[in-house]
């Protein structure tokens, strides 16, 4: 009995495969027991089919919302920050430290004689000649420049904006 | 007339910030969690409570959402451990979970309440006092399959199983649902003769 209500259910749902199915079919068809237990399932499947879903409280989808939001204002500063940020400000400093220590070593005269600096133990400062990294200076100053009139400008209008509200 | 989103499409829109689109998610999946929460706790408030923990905990993790499951699948494998969870916490037991005795005052009290509304009652009543009755498991089974959409490989995915293993309680939670069903509306009769 077992046996075929696990077959017919298997025809139901369509695990069977095509000649099974044949098979199956064939004897619905043409044995009764399995006509009427097969009519049988089916209504209990249509049953199942048709069952009805329950309904949460009108403000489900509010209360969810509302523990959501509570999070994000809950969150603290320090992880609002996008970390990206500040690890390109880190790479930005990094670099211009760097090139600017290359560019002063590549200049470096460590023979140099004209040192106005004379050091009682018989150490004369190196003479540095800025001269070619003159442009590479004024194009970090002028960067410099844009950049704090930038952050100026950034502050004043936060200013202006505090002072509306 | 803006066209229905995709659940893919609306966790996008979630994961660049926008929180409504969020809400919109869980309007439509709503009914099918809160059932299932349902099948579990019996009780509308539990239901509810472990249905909004569920939503909350895929929101915190939406990130992880690979997207090569359906996303109900996914969701309904967060109501399935939430809902153990919820019971374990209630002090019911993993075997008392198991034992269809535990179940058996529900049946009572239902059968109680039935004898008072006969004159009301459809066949679709009795199918949903039916399934009340029986073991969680069989009836987040039954639910998943004929409800949420979800085929034998999803509803293993979701409850953590084999699809073979899925397959057998499938056949065995609608052998006890029908016999449930019968006893329900045999014990009807009797009440109205």
């Amino acid at each position: 009995m077992n046996n075929m209500e696990e077959i017919l259910w298997n025809f139901i749902d369509g695990n069977c495969t095509a000649e099974e199915q044949k098979t199956i079919t064939g004897l619905i068809a043409g044995d009764e027991s399995y006509r009427l237990k097969y009519q049988e399932l089916m209504q209990l499947n249509n049953e199942f089919s048709a069952m009805e879903l329950d309904e949460p409280s009108m403000a489900f989808t509010y209360n969810v919302m509302e523990v959501i939001r509570t999070e994000h204002a809950h969150v603290p500063l320090k992880a609002t920050i996008n970390k990206r940020i500040i690890l390109g400000i880190t790479i930005f400093f990094v670099l211009t430290l760097m090139t600017l220590l290359v560019v002063v070593f590549a200049n470096f005269n460590w023979a140099g004689q004209k040192s106005p600096v004379n050091l009682s133990l018989g150490f004369t400062m190196p003479d540095i000649n800025f001269s070619k990294a003159r442009p590479l200076l004024e194009g970090f100053l002028f960067f410099d420049v844009v950049l704090g009139l930038y952050l100026f400008d950034t502050w004043l209008r936060r200013r202006n904006l505090a002072k509306q509200v | 007339m803006q066209s229905k989103l995709s659940d893919i499409a609306l966790i996008q829109q979630t994961l660049a910030g926008d929180q409504s689109a969020y809400a919109d998610l869980v309007k439509r999946h709503q009914r099918y969690v809160f059932t299932l929460a349902m099948r579990f706790a019996k009780v509308r408030e539990d239901a509810e409570e472990i249905a909004q923990d569920c939503f909350i905990k895929a929101y915190r993790s939406l990130a992880s959402f690979q997207g090569q499951a359906k996303f109900t699948t996914w969701l309904y494998s967060i109501v399935y451990t939430t809902s153990m969870t919820f019971l374990r916490k209630k002090r019911v037991a993993t075997d008392s979970i198991d034992d269809e005795n535990t179940f058996i005052q529900v049946e009572e009290k239902a059968s109680a309440y039935d004898i008072n509304n006969a004159e009301n009652k459809s066949r679709s009543f009795y199918l949903n006092q039916a399934i009340e009755q029986l073991l969680p498991d069989d009836a987040a089974i039954i639910t998943l399959f004929y409800k949420g959409e979800q085929s034998l490989e999803e509803i293993a995915v979701a409850l953590g199983m084999e699809a073979n293993t899925v397959k057998v309680k499938l056949f065995r939670a609608r052998q006890r649902l029908k016999e449930k069903l019968e006893r329900n509306l045999k014990h009807e009769a009797q009440e109205l003769i």
